[in-house]
């Protein structure tokens, strides 16, 4: 009897240490709590930044806790953990890439129709808020040097027309087949190809260009190399890029739970430009800043956006 | 910044960015002790269970080595699905691995005890339970603490892993390091802290595990 009794004892000792971690959170670690909100954030220095953004927010107005589930891998990742419950926000989404990944639906160009299609259906089939846009998009865009395109008075990617036969140009490998929005559906909406085409790794791009070994390149319309080499990025004017407005996404759980997050979240729409973004990027990639600390410059200096909405 | 040699990065990395350092260094330190510190506190009292009731301890040592061939970032992946992400699953992985050095250390230092002195004891008269928590217990602290030790080295190593789930800690840094075009100097900044971590925690213990070790009579 008495052995028994022992084995018992231990086996709820076992049960007992690991019950409460799932469901509460340890002194020091601000983890799944009742009133803590976690922000997913994917492996890039963009979502980073957001994820920072929106902690200091969150922290500035509120009296919740905040944790960041940062480096998840893909979009898809963090989707998941917003649907499974292991998150409440997720940093950035992206409307043009959650139209064609996670609702499966038709790859679509008009901006308005997308935002609409990816708002209701975020709502209704995963109970999720897509927030307006932050104000920038991650998009890809054709780039060029800036004496380039003073040269030859480049505004749009229409500009490109005559000069491109002569043109040598890097791209993304992934674009060059790519389904919808890649090379061969660009030559035809816009009618033009490029003489000498370098498919190659992103990150290469924009050194290649700014050492003039290209004429243009497609790249990243948010990367922090764009404004350290400031290069000049040209319009997409017939719309053939699908829309990548950056967004905050959140479950409609902790917007019930916690009300007042509709509000500070909404204090960041249309706060943060392109440029404005590049900037932050390039603070993070090409100067050592962690994305916290600039995160939280970036707050101090805009006063939380307490002026606004 | 590229014009800056690494050691000059380093420094102004961590100027910029000593607090965040910090609060990570804390985090990833909290997240070890607390899944050390649990597997404390299940560790002993088995492996003192085992070591008096001999039969079972190549079972539950058996279990607990099962556990420690697990790949870390296996276990935690495993654990993710049903933990979900986030530094619990870190921590319960943390307890598993933690388990064996735990348990091992408390059944040979409990087994290790001079069975003379246990022989005194019981010849003074003393129950059980008295031979176990004034003659056992105390001798063998010392090769529990060694566990301990053993099992916060490991610890602080698996939470560096666990920035892939989305823990946070001084693996973030690592990571971010990693990806960034030119992250040597990130990749040291995060790099450094965490073998400094490990390196201290070691020294304290291996401290602690000195003093805890019984004299024997001839030394005095």
């Amino acid at each position: 009897m008495k052995k028994h009794l022992r084995k018992w004892l231990t086996g709820m000792l076992v049960a007992l240490a690991i019950i409460p971690l799932s469901s509460c959170s340890l002194p020091g670690l601000s983890g799944s709590g009742q009133n803590t909100v976690r922000i997913a954030a994917q492996n890039t220095t963009e979502q980073q930044i957001m994820a920072y953004l929106i902690q200091g927010m969150i922290q500035h107005y509120t009296k919740l806790d905040t944790t960041i589930i940062n480096n998840l891998g893909s979009g898809n990742v963090s989707f998941n953990a917003l649907k499974n419950g292991d998150a409440d926000i997720s940093a950035i989404r992206f409307y043009g890439t959650d139209l064609t990944t996670i609702l499966n639906e038709k790859f679509q160009r008009d901006p308005e129709k997308v935002v609409q299609t990816v708002t209701t259906d975020f709502q209704e089939r995963y109970q999720m808020t897509y927030f307006k846009t932050y104000g920038f998009a991650d998009t890809y865009a054709w780039m060029v040097r800036p004496e380039f395109a003073k040269k030859h008075h480049l505004e749009t990617v229409s500009d490109l027309q005559k000069l491109a036969p002569q043109m040598t140009v890097g791209i993304d490998q992934i674009w060059q087949n790519r389904q919808g929005d890649g090379y061969p559906a660009f030559q035809k909406t816009y009618g033009y190809q490029f003489g000498t085409v370098h498919p190659m790794q992103t990150g290469l791009l924009y050194d290649a260009l700014a050492a003039n070994k290209m004429d243009a390149i497609l790249g990243y319309s948010t990367d922090g190399r764009v404004a350290s080499y400031h290069l000049k990025l040209l319009k997409d004017d017939r719309n053939f890029f699908p829309p990548y407005d950056a967004s905050a996404v959140t479950t409609n759980a902790v917007l019930k739970a916690h009300p007042e997050l509709t509000k500070v979240l909404n204090r960041l729409t249309g706060q943060i430009s392109l440029k404005t973004m590049q900037q932050l990027n390039y603070q993070v990639d090409d100067q050592l800043e962690e994305p916290q600390a600039v995160a939280n410059n970036f707050l101090k200096k805009n006063h939380y956006f307490s002026g606004g909405h | 910044m590229k014009d800056l040699n690494l050691i000059n990065q380093l420094t102004y990395y961590f100027t910029h960015n000593g607090l965040y350092v910090l609060q990570q260094f804390n985090r990833t330190f909290l997240m070890a002790i607390y899944g050390v510190l649990l597997g404390a506190i299940v560790g002993i009292p088995i492996g003192i269970w085992i070591s008096q009731h001999r039969k079972l301890s190549p079972a539950v040592i058996g279990i607990a080595n099962v556990i420690q061939t697990v790949p870390s970032l296996a276990m935690l992946s495993i654990l993710m699905l049903g933990l979900g992400l986030g530094e619990n699953t870190v921590i319960v992985t943390v307890f598993l691995y933690s388990l064996l050095p735990i348990i091992k250390n408390t059944y040979t230092g409990m087994l290790s005890v001079n069975p003379h002195v246990l022989d005194a004891g019981k010849g003074m008269g003393m129950t059980r339970w008295q031979v176990l928590t004034t003659i056992r217990i105390p001798l063998s602290l010392a090769v529990m603490i060694a566990g301990i030790r053993n099992a916060l080295v490991v610890g602080i190593g698996i939470t560096v892993i666990g920035s892939f789930i989305g823990a946070g800690g001084l693996g973030d840094i690592i990571i971010r390091g990693t990806n960034a075009t030119n992250g040597g100097a990130i990749i040291l900044a995060g790099a450094l802290p965490t073998a400094l971590m490990a390196i201290i925690t070691d020294l304290v213990l291996s401290f602690v595990e000195k003093r805890l070790t019984p004299k024997t009579s001839s030394a005095r």
